[in-house]
């Protein structure tokens, strides 16, 4: 798995080479279109990081938890993994910290921890994937994305509770 | 829908901050927010311009039209008839990246792909089932959470990948499905 990688730029390079493609103008040239792609999402990055950091400082995500824990306790997820489930579509940094935390207060191998580790792994960034990529596309009517997205989301953190 | 999401996310804060007492806290995590944007922005630069300067040399060598023969078939089936020809490579590279768990290299794909699929400013059908994908996780290896669980002395780090694998194919056929549903609606 760690081989891929490196293994793929290199074959790049030899498919570059044996098709006599000037390797470093090409190069150039698309490193010049990842900038500019990295600076088209920075409006985007901005908004979403902004809104998100609101909602996770203002509180109110400790009362959204606190008012869905027994309607999640039934469906066998348990009360402890609730904000890192609520934190996975809303930001991955957060909720890798949560992670660490509850793996380190409750260990890696007792089911919150398997839980939790299943919730993190079965579910992306919805927002701040659908923010950055539509904003780099200038997209502006998302339509049907984010509920289906939320939708796989709470099919993957259910199901986290079933398997585990 | 964005509107909504910024506005709501956004707004909520402000209002739940104010009624707390707050406030300044909720302004100063926005401030914070703003400021990680640009750093996030500049860290994903280097990566971005590295992994599209090695696609352009692949392009150029006709790696792309190659991937574009072998891939078209299920993409078109996955996606829908609403995908453009031109999007075909990214969105093939795009995922084939995510299966593999190689964000840094999936994200400047994703992006490219996005920008090909849009027509005007609202989301095709096929766009739509990118992006749901995209969100919904395809990784086969989930080689961030086995190392967190292997720093915290797990006795078997990769003990979950199996349960991982079946949740992420679960949430991912769920957000196929209700994609499916969704779009016909419009």
């Amino acid at each position: 798995m760690t081989a891929l990688l490196p293994a793929f730029l290199l074959l790049c390079l030899l498919a570059g080479g044996i098709k006599r493609v000037p390797l470093y103008d090409a190069f150039l040239s698309g490193a010049k279109q990842g900038l500019c792609t990295a600076k088209t999402i920075l409006p985007a990055l901005i908004a979403m990081l902004c809104a998100i950091r609101a909602f996770s400082a203002c509180g109110l995500m400790e009362e959204f938890c606190r008012f869905c824990a027994p309607f999640f306790a039934r469906f066998g997820i348990p009360e402890e993994t609730i904000p890192l489930m609520l934190l996975r579509p809303v930001s991955g940094s957060a909720s890798l910290a949560v992670l660490r935390e509850i793996l380190e207060n409750y260990g890696p191998d007792s089911r919150i921890g398997l839980v939790a580790s299943v919730m993190m792994g079965s579910s992306e960034t919805v927002f701040y994937t659908c923010g950055v990529y539509l904003g780099a596309a200038g997209v502006k009517k998302s339509r049907h994305i984010i509920p289906a997205s939320l939708l796989a989301w709470l099919a993957g953190s259910l199901a986290a509770g079933w398997l585990i | 829908m964005l509107h909504i999401l910024f506005g709501g996310f956004m707004g909520m804060a402000l209002l739940w901050g104010l009624i707390q007492g707050e406030g300044e806290r909720v302004v100063s995590a926005v401030l914070s927010g703003a400021e990680d944007g640009i750093t996030t922005a500049l860290s994903l630069a280097g990566g971005f311009a590295f992994f599209c300067g090695m696609m352009e040399i692949l392009a150029r060598a006709g790696g792309m039209e190659w991937l574009k023969r072998r891939a078209a078939p299920c993409l078109r089936i996955l996606l829908g008839k609403s995908l453009p020809d031109e999007a075909l490579s990214p969105v093939a590279m795009n995922l084939a990246a995510n299966l593999l768990g190689l964000g840094n290299a999936a994200t400047p794909m994703g992006i490219e792909a996005a920008r090909r699929m849009a027509r005007g400013d609202t989301a095709s059908n096929a766009l739509c089932m990118f992006l749901v994908i995209n969100a919904s996780s395809v990784q086969l290896m989930p080689t961030t959470v086995i190392a967190l669980r292997a720093a915290a002395g797990s006795a078997s780090p990769g003990s979950i990948t199996g349960p991982t694998l079946l949740a992420t194919l679960f949430s991912t056929m769920i957000g196929i499905l209700s994609c499916k549903l969704l779009e016909g609606r419009a």
